[in-house]
């Protein structure tokens, strides 16, 4: 209606330049540059906002931890550095790949664009495939967030099965959280987790792949069988993130695993097994997983808004919307793309690089 | 056909005074105002959305002071009061207010102002658009499922343990948030890449410097909501242990997110409202604006002081001495900048040819009333008057002088200044001034008892009171009515003006900014050809016509042949 609107105004006042019926241009604005520019101009505030949004939880992170540097001394060593840092490697992958894909549209080398954004795409749904090992893998252990958090002394105290008479605190609290009876169901529930995940992403991975296989086939069902691939691609990366994951963690314990290891496995984490003199449990360990989880959720968040913009690019690419004097789109989830690896850039170290 | 004043009309020099097809008219039907692009008609829909808040939040207003009628029980309980207090605040705070002037005249008149065609980004103002109804359907079902009762501050611990809907409210004020930050993201985008030729930064008119401070705010201190509120819901849902002292959080750290937002906040209202006044002091004076500079760079002022002031809400909240006094110092040095648009305003009406049209009338209601709300925070960033003053009706009188009787009353003047433009109708004039003077009465009428009952120590969020507060409580009340009835009287002659109006001419007032050159109501896309801008505030470079009923250039007086019929009254 905004252009019927334009257009007959313009015939109203005799006609003059409208000569630019460019449908990459839209109509409020005179130039490409000037579309571009303004563009640009947006994202970038756009990623201000993200910064200062982001910037509640840092704040948090900054108090709890001036305040409370004992919890996170402590907790971090729950988290798994190895993962971490493997995923901190394969989002600066994909941030690579996302500037190549960039300066593909800027040369409008599109097939080179596509390649390039389906391997952002995948790389970031590795990254979720490990994170959302990692997550199981906390939830297993009981080491969740303030509300919900169970400490791993308890667990020992269960597994040992020893009466713990020594220090009767331990055993007291071994007793509410027995009581309590989150344990052992939390246990079996998270460990049948992962199967679950797993199961739905087979799922996902052949209905998608089907999908993709009969759209393909049929004109003018290219957006369709576009969005099928996304979906496919999108599973397996993170099916190929949670098997690794697997398979880390399984090589972690390998070696000669008892019966005794394995239990202790099961309800310990490795890491604090492992540890011939345990530092003592801080009061509020809890709110090391609440930060945890709210940073490293609400960027997993960002990863899954990221992951569909890129796949809208791939939907555009395919039906080449893009050229050396329109790359705008591209650009710009480029550059927010960057912001989502920064803030990771940031996370890693402050969460799993303590001590 | 209409007998229309048309320069494209060869005889004519004079430019279009109304069109046959305009924006509101060049399409039908719900979708074409439901899927519109047209920033003007995406800002009528949030009059319209802010319009409708306002009367049900006032509705909420006149039960309670209804209640207050007497200390014993008339209408409601405990309960129900703080339910109502808490739902009207919020409502008039992220429903109304905030989107007031910025999402609401400021969509409609900045592109204008600016001779482009539209905002920078049109889908995303949409977007905002549907992004408050949504915000806005949020609230409603708050008040469905079981209320609110935290007051509009959500403060901790008692937002996580009461039963009422906290999470469907906070649900609504990220959404309101959002849309929030997008308008100002649009805004800022707009005013820096698509400014006209010959509009240098500082030919702008004060109203879009304003604009640009509020976006500035909007979208850097907004997320810091956002997230704050995001932070509370999941501390209700899974207790993290973040906000609630039970599992070792820290309560006051809420109060500080939640006003490193809602004191700039303050300013998201304030400052457009004082723009608007800067735009209608200068044209109904027929003055250049006194002070461009300092009033262009007090709203930056205003904007960077405010970041640095939230402190102030929370000297008995226990931070630390030092603290309170580093806060209490720059909010003292925060009216610096809101006292020098006072003067620039009132040295710009000295010696000028004051005309007391409406929109004047509530410009200058505006400045009485904001001189007091702003000299009463003084009284509050005191240390000392604080103690004895935090929580009292004091505080309450303090902010409504500058929410209610400031931004809104701005949001009344900007209606009214800029209705031909928006509506194509002249409203009446008698009525309007009646309705504004009954809104300034009705108002003090409010809420200067409240500055008394205030010092006498009535505390605020109480549904009863002591038994010699209730004089002064009665005022009160009858004020409130008189409030509601003129803003009704207000809001019904614009109505009316909408069916039986005087076609509006391009110019009624006089403006030399460049949405006064457009036709009234103005076309789909505002300019033909890009207009050329110079200083907004030259009232010379326009003079009044008696045919036309309006102001026009100049250079085109005189010169006229009798080609020209008088503007399209003709229906009255
Ligand atoms: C001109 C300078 C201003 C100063 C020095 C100032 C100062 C203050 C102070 C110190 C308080 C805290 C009182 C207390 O809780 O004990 C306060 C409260 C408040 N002010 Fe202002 N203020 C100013 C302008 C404004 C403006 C322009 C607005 C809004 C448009 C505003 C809105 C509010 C609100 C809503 C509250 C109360 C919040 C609540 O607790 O619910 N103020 N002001
Ligand atoms: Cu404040």
């Amino acid at each position: 209606m905004n252009t019927a609107a334009t257009t007959t105004t313009d015939e109203h006042a005799d006609s003059h330049d409208h000569e630019h019926h460019d449908p990459r241009l839209a109509h409020h604005f005179d130039s490409h540059q000037q579309q571009f520019d303004t563009g640009k101009l947006g994202i970038w505030l756009f990623l201000v906002t993200e910064v200062l949004f982001f910037s509640g939880l840092f704040g948090f992170y900054a108090v709890y931890r001036s305040l409370h540097p004992e919890v996170f001394l402590y907790a971090s060593q729950f988290l798994d550095t190895v993962l971490g840092a493997a995923n901190t490697v394969v989002l600066l992958f994909s941030s690579l790949t996302m500037a190549w894909g960039v300066r593909c549209a800027q040369l409008g080398q599109t097939r080179g664009l596509l390649v390039c954004l389906v391997t952002t795409l995948a790389c970031a749904a590795i990254f979720l495939g490990v994170k959302s090992f990692e997550y199981t893998e906390k939830a297993h252990h009981g080491l969740l967030w303030a509300g919900m958090y169970q400490s791993p002394e308890h667990h020992e105290a269960d597994a040992a099965a020893a009466p713990a008479a020594e220090h009767g605190e331990t055993a007291e609290h071994a007793h509410t959280a027995a009581a309590d009876h989150g344990d052992e169901s939390l246990f079996e529930k998270t460990k049948h987790t992962l199967s679950y995940m797993t199961t739905v992403l087979w799922v996902v991975i052949v209905l998608a792949g089907i999908a993709f296989g009969v759209f393909i086939k049929k004109p003018g069902k290219m957006t369709l069988a576009t969005v099928a691939g996304c979906v496919l691609i999108s599973a397996f990366g993170m099916m190929l993130g949670t098997y690794a994951s697997i398979g880390y963690h399984h090589f972690g314990h390998a070696e000669k695993p008892t019966d005794e290891e394995i239990q202790m496995a099961e309800t310990v984490p490795a890491e604090y097994a492992k540890q011939k003199e345990k530092v003592p449990e801080p009061a509020l360990a809890g709110t090391f997983f609440s930060v945890y989880f709210c940073m490293t959720g609400l960027h997993a968040i960002h990863i899954i808004g990221g992951m569909i913009a890129i796949s809208w690019l791939i939907v555009r690419t395919v039906h080449g919307a893009f050229t050396t004097y329109y790359f705008g789109a591209v650009d710009f989830v480029g550059l927010y793309w960057h912001l989502v690896d920064l803030i990771w850039i940031y996370l890693f170290p402050l969460l799993y690089l303590i001590n | 056909m209409a007998t229309v004043v048309d320069s494209s009309n060869p005889k004519s020099n004079f430019p279009i005074q109304y069109r046959e097809l305009n924006y509101l008219n060049c399409s039908k039907g719900w979708k074409s105002w439901f899927f519109t692009l047209d920033h003007k008609r995406i800002g009528i829909m949030y009059l319209i959305g802010v319009t409708t808040s306002f009367f049900l939040g006032g509705l909420f207003a006149m039960l309670l002071r209804t209640e207050l009628l007497s200390p014993s029980r008339i209408l409601m309980g405990a309960d129900s009061y703080n339910q109502m207090f808490t739902l009207h605040g919020a409502i008039m705070t992220f429903l109304v207010i905030i989107p007031g002037v910025p999402a609401a005249i400021g969509n409609i008149i900045l592109p204008i102002m600016l001779g482009a065609k539209d905002v920078a980004f049109p889908r995303m103002n949409l977007g905002s658009f549907y992004l408050w109804m949504f915000g806005a359907f949020f609230f409603l079902a708050a008040i469905v499922l079981g209320g609110l009762d935290t007051g509009w501050t959500f403060y901790t611990p008692y937002s996580i343990t009461t039963s009422t809907a906290v999470i469907t409210a906070l649900m609504g004020v990220f959404i309101l948030g959002f849309s929030s930050i997008f308008t100002g993201l649009n805004f800022i985008v707009t005013i820096h890449t698509m400014r006209p030729p010959g509009m240098t930064w500082f030919k702008m008119p004060l109203f879009l410097w304003a604009l640009y401070a509020t976006a500035l705010i909007q979208i850097l201190a907004t997320p810091v909501l956002g997230i704050t509120g995001l932070l509370l819901i999941v501390e209700r849902a899974f207790h993290i242990g973040i906000f609630d002292p039970a599992l070792g959080g820290d309560p006051v750290l809420f109060q500080h997110f939640f006003w490193f937002y809602s004191h700039p906040a303050v300013y998201v209202m304030i400052l457009p409202a004082m723009g608007v006044v800067s735009e209608v002091i200068a044209v109904h004076s027929r003055k250049h604006i006194f002070g461009y500079r300092f009033i262009a760079y007090s709203s930056i002022a205003i904007a960077a002081f405010g970041f640095l002031v939230w402190g102030h809400h929370m000297f008995v909240s226990g931070q630390s001495k030092v603290v309170a006094v580093v806060f209490s110092a720059i909010t003292f040095s925060v009216s610096i900048p809101s006292a020098i648009k006072v003067f620039n305003w009132l040295t710009t009406m000295y010696k000028g040819s004051i005309h007391f049209t409406t929109a004047m009338c509530y410009g200058l209601s505006f400045i009485f009333i904001f001189t007091i709300g702003g000299l009463t925070g003084l009284f509050l960033a005191t240390l000392a008057t604080d103690v004895h003053l935090h929580d009292t009706y004091f505080v309450v009188a303090h902010f409504h002088y500058v929410m209610m009787g400031s931004s809104l009353v701005g949001l009344f003047a900007a209606v009214h200044h800029w209705w031909p433009k928006i509506s194509g109708r002249m409203f009446n004039e008698y009525w309007g001034r009646i309705a504004c003077l009954g809104v300034f009465m009705g108002f003090n009428l409010t809420f200067f008892p409240q500055f008394l009952l205030g010092t006498r120590g009535m505390p605020r969020r109480y549904y009863t009171y002591l038994p010699e507060f209730q004089n002064l409580h009665i005022l009160s009340t009858m004020g409130a009515y008189l409030l509601g009835i003129s803003s009704t009287l207000m809001v019904a002659t614009l109505i009316y003006s909408i069916y039986h109006g005087k076609k509006a001419p391009a110019n009624p007032w006089g403006g030399a900014s460049l949405e006064w050159q457009c036709s009234s109501p103005p076309p789909g896309n505002n300019f033909d050809h890009p207009p050329l801008a110079g200083d907004p505030y030259v009232m010379e470079s326009v003079v009044y016509n008696e045919e036309i009923g309006g102001y026009v250039p100049a250079e085109c007086q005189g010169d006229n042949t009798g080609s020209v019929t008088a503007s399209g009254d003709k229906e009255v």
